[in-house]
C-alpha cells in the first residue's frame, strides 16, 4: 500500500521514520512520497526512503485514490490537508490533535464520511497493552467500580520544536500543554470511562499557552478524577486508579507495564504484561506484550488492516471529535490558577490562602 | 524600557520575565536557546527570541530594539566561561550600554574566609570547577565591559532560591525520603537570597548611574545558619526536624583518576587535539576509562535500605561556611532594600511546592 508521508518535521523523524522504515521492509507498505515545503527537512527523511518522491505541496497531486497519506504536518494544517487527501480519494491517518478546532475536526470527519474513506487518529497510546488491560478492567468490573483517578503526567519541554510558532495561541485562546499531551490523555480517559459529567478547567496562561493545565472531572458512575499535565517542573508520570477491590498504576509511556495492589493484600504487584496462548509456555520465558514503539507499529498495522477491511480502526476520527470538545470546554471556562508565590508585592510573611481552582463547567 | 533576559526559561530567567510583565512598567524580552525552551515565556503574551548564549551574531540580533540586557543563563563549566565574552560583543554590536550579568558568591569559594567582600582578590584555586569557572567568566565579563565602553554590573549571589529552585525540590525530596543532613548543629552560615530579593537588586542594576558600575554581593535581610534554612524548611513542609541527619564528620571526597582524565579532555588544548586522534583509539580509551569507574555490584547480604544522608562536595563546603557575605556596597551604591525576609522567601517557596504535591496527590 503506497504511503504520502506529508510533513517532514520532528513526529515523522522521530516516530515515522522507523515505523514505516520497518513495515516497509515487512511489504505492508511503500513510502511513495515525502510532502514538506523545506527541502531541508525532507531531505533528513529522504535518506531512509530513497525511493520516495519528494514534493513540496499536496496540492493537485495525481494517484492519491487509495493511498494512505499520513497527516504529520503542524495542526493547524491538518483539516485543509486531511481534506485535500480524503477528496483525492486517500485514506487517512492524521497526527493529533487531529485538528486545533471542533468545527475543523467535525468537517474532516465530514470529508471521511463523504469520501467513503477512513479517517483514523495518531493517538498510539491506545495501542499500549497496559491502556487496553485497563479499559478491560474498567468494563469488566474485575476490581469493582471505579472511585476515582489521579494523573500526572510531564515534564520540562524536551520536544525538538522546530520554531517559536509551536507555542502560538490557536485562535480562540489556549494551544499549550492540554492541547499538547492533553490530547493523548483525555483521549484515554474518555475511551477508558465514556462521557464526563463536569469538567473543572485552570491552567498558569497569562495571555499566551499554558505550561500547566489541571483538570477535574466527574463520571456519571460517581468516579472522580484529576489531572495535572506539565511542560514545567518534572510530575511523577504517573496514572493512579482507585477501585472498590484495588489499586492500579501505570508510569505514562510503560506500554507493558502495571502495578496492582488487590485490596486487603499485603503488597504491591509490579508486572510486565505477558502475552496468553492456549500452548504451555516455559513459566522461566514469559513473553512480554508490545512495546512503546512496537505499539506505534501496531497503529500503523491497525490502520493497513482497517483499510483492507479485516479489522475496525481502533481510533476513529470521531473519538477525537469528543477530545476536542472536552478541551473546548476547557479553555472557553478556563480559571487562570491562583499563584501566590508570583505576586509582586510581600505579604510581610503571612500566609496566602491555599491556591484553588473552582467553577464547575457542564460537560 | 524594553530589557532583554538571556537565559528566560531558567528558574531566575524566569522569573524577571513574570516580575517586569506583571508589574507592566517595562517590557520583558525573552532570550532563549532554542524553541523547545519556550515554555515558560509563552504563558505571556511576548515575543520571545532565540539565540545561543555563545553565538555573537545570533544573539546580537535578537537583542536589537531592547535597552538593557540581564544575562541569567545556565551551563556547563565550560560554557559558563565562554558566555561573558559572547554578550558583552553582542551587547556592544547591538547598540546597548546596560547589561546585567547574575555572576555568584561562588567565585569566592563556598566557604569564604572571614571579612570576604567584593575587593577580596579573586583566585581559581577552589575544590570545585564550577566556581573556578564562574571566577574566569566574571573576570571576562568585567574586561569585555571595559574593552567595550559597557556599564556592566555583575551581581553575586550566594544560594538562590525560590519557586522552581533545585535548591528548594533536592530538599523537599530528600525529607521525603529522610536524608535531609547537617554537619554538626548546622550552624554554618547560609549566604541565600530569595529569588525575587536579587531580581529587586538586577533592577536597581538596570537603573542605577553608570558610575555605580561594578560587582555587587546580594544577601537576603539577617543572618541564616543552615540549621535555620533546614528548620525552616522542615517547618513549612511540616517534618519532624528531628528527622535531620546530624553528621559530626564529612566524607572525603577525592575525584577518581578517571574523571582527572576526563576533565583534562574537556579542556582548551585536548579539544584542539582529540580531533587529530583517531576514532579508535577514542573509542578504546573511553570504554578503558568506563570500566574503569564501574562499581562492583552490592552484595545482597544485607538488610533492607534504610535512608542515610549522600552529602555533596558542595554541600559540604557550604554547610563549612563561618562568614555572612556583606551587602553593604549594594546598600550604598544601588539602594538595594530586599523587600521579602529569609521567612517569607521560604514560605513563598514551599507555597510552590506543596502546590506541585496536592495537584499530584
Amino acid at each position: 500500500m503506497p504511503v504520502i508521508l506529508v510533513g517532514c518535521g520532528a513526529v515523522s523523524r522521530q516516530f515515522y521514520r522507523p515505523a514505516l522504515s520497518v513495515l516497509q521492509h515487512a511489504g505492508l507498505f511503500r513510502v511513495r512520497a515525502l510532502v514538506d515545503p523545506s527541502a531541508e527537512s525532507r531531505a533528513t527523511l529522504a535518506a531512509a526512503f530513497p525511493d520516495a518522491e519528494q514534493w513540496d505541496s499536496l496540492a493537485s497531486r495525481p494517484g492519491l485514490d487509495g493511498a494512505l497519506v499520513v497527516v504529520a504536518s503542524p495542526p493547524r494544517f491538518h483539516a485543509e490537508q486531511t481534506i485535500m487527501a480524503l477528496q483525492a480519494g486517500a485514506h487517512v491517518l492524521c497526527e493529533k490533535p487531529i485538528a486545533n478546532q471542533v468545527d475543523e475536526a467535525e468537517a474532516m470527519v465530514a470529508a471521511a464520511t463523504a469520501a467513503d474513506r477512513l479517517l483514523a487518529v495518531g493517538l498510539y497510546k491506545r495501542f499500549f497493552p497496559a491502556s487496553q488491560y485497563l479499559r478491560q478492567l474498567v468494563s469488566s468490573g474485575q476490581l469493582g467500580s471505579l472511585i476515582s483517578f489521579t494523573i500526572s503526567e510531564g515534564g520540562p519541554f524536551r520536544w525538538p520544536a522546530a520554531s517559536p510558532s509551536f507555542f502560538d495561541r490557536r485562535p480562540g485562546g489556549g494551544g499549550g500543554v492540554l492541547l499538547d499531551i492533553g490530547v493523548h490523555v483525555l483521549d484515554l480517559v474518555g475511551w477508558w470511562f465514556g462521557e464526563a459529567k463536569t469538567i473543572d478547567y485552570a491552567d498558569d496562561a497569562r495571555g499566551g499557552v499554558e505550561a500547566n493545565a489541571f483538570v477535574s472531572m466527574t463520571f456519571p458512575q460517581g468516579a472522580t478524577g484529576r489531572i495535572h499535565l506539565s511542560r514545567d517542573w518534572p510530575t511523577n508520570q504517573a496514572y493512579r486508579f482507585h477501585f472498590e477491590g484495588g489499586d492500579v498504576e501505570w508510569t505514562v509511556n510503560d506500554a507493558n507495564g502495571l502495578t496492582v495492589r488487590l485490596r486487603n493484600t499485603p503488597a504491591k504487584l509490579k508486572a510486565t504484561l505477558c502475552t496468553t496462548n492456549d500452548a504451555p509456555t516455559d513459566p522461566r520465558h514469559p513473553v512480554p506484550q508490545a512495546t512503546n514503539a512496537q505499539s506505534f507499529l501496531a497503529q500503523l498495522q491497525n490502520v493497513h488492516a482497517a483499510i483492507a477491511g479485516r479489522e475496525p480502526l481502533l481510533v476513529p476520527g470521531n473519538d477525537s471529535v469528543r477530545v476536542l470538545r472536552w478541551i473546548d470546554q476547557c479553555y472557553a471556562h478556563r480559571q487562570t490558577v491562583s499563584e501566590p508565590w508570583t505576586e509582586l508585592e510581600t505579604t510581610g510573611g503571612r500566609r496566602s490562602r491555599s491556591p484553588r481552582r473552582t467553577a464547575p463547567l457542564s460537560a | 524600557m524594553k530589557i532583554a533576559i538571556i537565559g528566560a526559561s531558567g528558574f531566575i530567567g524566569n522569573r524577571l520575565v513574570e516580575r517586569i510583565q506583571l508589574a507592566g512598567l517595562d517590557q520583558p524580552v525573552p532570550i532563549v536557546r532554542r524553541a523547545s525552551s519556550m515554555a515558560l515565556p509563552a504563558r505571556f503574551d511576548l515575543e520571545c527570541r532565540l539565540a545561543d548564549a555563545l553565538d555573537v551574531d545570533a544573539l546580537a540580533r535578537a537583542l536589537s530594539g531592547c535597552d538593557a540586557v540581564v544575562h541569567a543563563a545556565l551551563g556547563d563549566p565550560r560554557q559558563i566561561e565562554a558566555m561573558p565574552a559572547a554578550l558583552t560583543a553582542a551587547v556592544a554590536q547591538a547598540g546597548i550600554k546596560r547589561v546585567v550579568y547574575l555572576s555568584s558568591a561562588s567565585v569566592h569559594g563556598q566557604a569564604p574566609d572571614r571579612g570576604t567582600d567584593e575587593s577580596t582578590p579573586l583566585h581559581t584555586n577552589h575544590a570545585l570547577e564550577y566556581n573556578n569557572a564562574k571566577v574566569r567568566a566574571e573576570r571576562a565579563f568585567l574586561a569585555g565591559c571595559a574593552s567595550r565602553g559597557l556599564e556592566g554590573f555583575a551581581l553575586r549571589p550566594g544560594v538562590v532560591y525560590g519557586p522552581r529552585s533545585r535548591w528548594i525540590a533536592d530538599l523537599a525530596e530528600q525529607f521525603e525520603d529522610r536524608t535531609a543532613w547537617l554537619l554538626g548543629d548546622g550552624d554554618g552560615i547560609c549566604n541565600c537570597i530569595y529569588v525575587d530579593n536579587l531580581l529587586i537588586a538586577a533592577q536597581l542594576a538596570l537603573e542605577a548611574p553608570a558610575s555605580a558600575a561594578g560587582v555587587y554581593l546580594v544577601n537576603d535581610p539577617g543572618t541564616h545558619t543552615w540549621a535555620d534554612f533546614l528548620h525552616r524548611a522542615a517547618d513549612e513542609l511540616g517534618v519532624d526536624p528531628t528527622t535531620i541527619h546530624r553528621l559530626d564528620r564529612l566524607p572525603t571526597f577525592k575525584i577518581h583518576w578517571a574523571q582527572k582524565a576526563r576533565r583534562a579532555a574537556e579542556g582548551a588544548w585536548m579539544q584542539r587535539v582529540l580531533p587529530l586522534v583517531p576514532g579508535r583509539v577514542k573509542y578504546v580509551t573511553k570504554t578503558f576509562l568506563d570500566a574503569s569507574r564501574a562499581t562492583p555490584p552490592p552484595s545482597s547480604w544485607k538488610l533492607p535500605a534504610t535512608p542515610a544522608p549522600a552529602p555533596t562536595q558542595e554541600m559540604a563546603l557550604l554547610q563549612q561556611c563561618r562568614w555572612r557575605l556583606p551587602d553593604a556596597r549594594a546598600v550604598s551604591e544601588l539602594g538595594y532594600a530586599p523587600a521579602f525576609s529569609f521567612e517569607e522567601g521560604m514560605q513563598r517557596s514551599f507555597a510552590w511546592w506543596k502546590f506541585l504535591q496536592q495537584t499530584a496527590a
